[in-house]
């Protein structure tokens, strides 16, 4: 077991010992940058990406969100890296904000050495929720894979199975005077380190061992495309079910099975339909 | 002899009603004007689940194996207590992994002024090389019928179950429903094997009644054969009755217990699927049973292609 060194590394010297929950962060750089994993660098200005993740998290956290095997194209007219969102039907996010060329989304994703901060800024970027998991199923996330990974593999170093693992939902707290922030995030009371996989406006989820008493359900005996199972057996209702926008985002969750394309669901329809405009 | 008839409706228009069902409530309204006043007494209606028609493989516990074709455009034939509920479970794990089954099992929401609705079908774009740019997947609606106890009520004529209207805004054109399929199923004359011997979980499909204003209902406890290990979720619900509204309270659907009377678990079954508890005759209280070791998630099925 390795420890994260607590300093930027300089870019011209390749770190020599990354922290796994680092690694994590990186693990899938190549795909940020449209490179095949065959094609992957094993160093991006000084940082080491590309990396394997420890205990079979990442096979794990793909096993949530796709089929296993052999990959199937599943919509052959969209063979790219942006994710499609099925909320809108198009791309997440016009292809044009974020030129393949501009590597400063990609700094800001991977160049840290603190988990805690690349945690933190997964889970608030709009940069990395536009691409998907694979080209093969486009409609799958990123970002969501990326905070899965990092749940997972925490709860394992901690000494968790993956079937003692719990999906707990909690408010996500008034919002920032920021806004929805990586800093905020880290201020945040409700958001947990690696654990928290969504911090939205209308509730938090968190992959974590240790459920207390929140409303949570169990993920099950092993990792599958499972959310739709998991979200219907939750013990509490993690929004309010009254309202007829969050009811009719309630009935779409218990329709998808994968993980990453449920939370990336999440997000895209608090930020079509959230405002409250219409009912 | 219990028979249900099971109806099949394609969506025609946008429908703006409750998002998880058409309820068992609405469907009744819908068809109680078109009937006489003896199968309106009679008539039970179960909740309408949303189904796309797409290509489908039929989960392993269906009497059918392997690939069904276009699956959720017609009722395949029942032989099994399982084969029941091939279009009971919204997260349509029958849907292809080779397509993007969680697109195709997704409502469109269109916009009305301030209202959503869900859209009655799905354009998907196809690549430029192929002949027609668009394909679309439509959406049915899957209910079935029965009678308390004067069964020469069924079968319902086919011109009383075509164009229903349910939901918000039916007397503007939307939640249109035409009919596309039915057919009658012999309760008794099923295939229950799957569920003998064997522990078994109990899904519940609609939500389960507590409490409700409605004048005169009962209250109901949370059945003792249900073996819930934590707190059972509750969903307040309404049900409308013209300009009535009464306020229930319900145990929601979706969730899964054990269940702990394998004693009697063909005639559980039975009843689960004639459902119970207050306001079953309007779909509440549909449950399904199962066995402990084939999880709902095929996957994590014991023994079927589940890893530890």
């Amino acid at each position: 077991m390795t420890s994260g060194a607590p300093f930027e590394s300089p870019r011209d010297a390749p770190e020599l010992d990354v922290d796994p929950l680092v690694a994590v962060f990186r693990h899938d750089v190549h795909k940020l940058r449209g490179r095949s994993h065959d094609a992957a660098q094993e160093v991006f200005r000084g940082a080491r990406v590309n990396e394997a993740v420890p205990l079979g998290a990442d096979g794990d956290a793909a096993r949530l969100s796709r089929p296993k095997g052999a990959p199937d194209e599943t919509v052959a007219n969209h063979r790219s890296p942006r994710r499609l969102s099925l909320v809108t039907g198009t791309t997440a996010v016009a292809s044009d904000r974020i030129p393949a060329s501009d590597d400063a989304p990609l700094d800001w994703l991977v160049l840290s050495t603190d988990p805690d901060v690349l945690h933190s800024r997964w889970l608030t970027s709009e940069a990395a929720a536009t691409f998907n998991e694979s080209v093969y199923y486009p409609y799958t996330s990123l970002r969501f894979h990326t905070l899965l990974v990092a749940a997972l593999l925490d709860n394992y170093r901690a000494g968790h199975d993956f079937a003692d693992l719990h999906l707990v939902a909690t408010p996500s707290g008034p919002m920032p005077n920021e806004g929805w922030t990586a800093a905020a995030a880290r201020e945040s009371e409700v958001v947990e380190t690696f654990r928290t996989v969504l911090w939205s406006p209308v509730c938090a989820l968190h992959v974590t061992g240790d459920p207390g008493d929140r409303a949570s359900a169990p993920l099950g005996s092993c990792p599958a495309r499972s959310f739709a199972d998991v979200w219907s057996r939750l013990s509490a209702h993690p929004f309010d079910a009254g309202d007829r926008r969050w009811r009719r985002l309630d009935a779409q969750l218990r329709r998808v099975r994968s993980w990453s394309t449920a939370l990336a669901y999440i997000e895209d329809y608090v930020a079509v339909y959230g405002d409250g405009g219409a009912r | 002899m219990i028979q249900i008839q099971q109806v099949l409706f394609e969506l025609e228009t946008d429908y703006q009603g409750h998002p998880y069902h058409v309820t068992g409530n609405a469907l009744y309204n819908a068809l109680a004007r078109r009937v006489d006043a003896r199968t309106r007494k009679q008539l039970h209606v179960s909740h309408g689940v949303f189904v796309p028609g797409e290509h489908g493989e039929y989960p392993s516990a269906h009497s059918d194996v392997g690939y069904g074709g276009v699956l959720g455009k017609s009722l395949p034939e029942v032989e099994n207590y399982a084969d029941l509920f091939l279009f009971r479970d919204a997260a349509r794990r029958w849907l292809l992994d080779s397509r993007p089954r969680d697109a195709h099992n997704t409502h469109d929401v269109t916009r009305h002024g301030d209202r959503l609705s869900f859209a009655p079908r799905c354009w998907f774009g196809r690549p430029p090389e192929v002949r027609n740019s668009r394909r679309s997947v439509q959406w049915f609606v899957q209910c079935y019928l029965h009678c308390g106890r004067d069964d020469a009520v069924l079968p319902l004529d086919e011109e009383v179950l075509d164009g229903l209207r349910v939901g918000a805004a039916r007397n503007y054109g939307l939640g249109e429903l035409s009919l596309k399929d039915t057919q009658l199923v012999e309760l008794d004359e099923l295939d229950y094997s799957g569920i003998k011997d064997t522990a078994l979980q109990l899904e519940l499909v609609s939500p389960f009644v507590l409490s409700s204003e409605y004048p005169s209902a009962d209250d109901q406890n949370v059945p003792w054969w249900w073996d819930a290990d934590g707190e059972l979720r509750r969903r307040e619900t309404r049900l409308v009755n013209g300009d009535e509204v009464h306020t229930l309270a319900t145990v929601d659907h979706g969730q899964v217990v054990a269940f702990t009377g394998e004693d009697a678990a063909v005639r559980t079954a039975k009843n689960g699927v004639l459902r119970v508890g207050t306001h079953s005759r309007f779909g509440f209280g549909e449950f399904r049973l199962r066995p402990t070791g084939s999880d709902r998630v095929p996957e994590r099925a014991v023994g079927v292609g589940g890893e530890a």
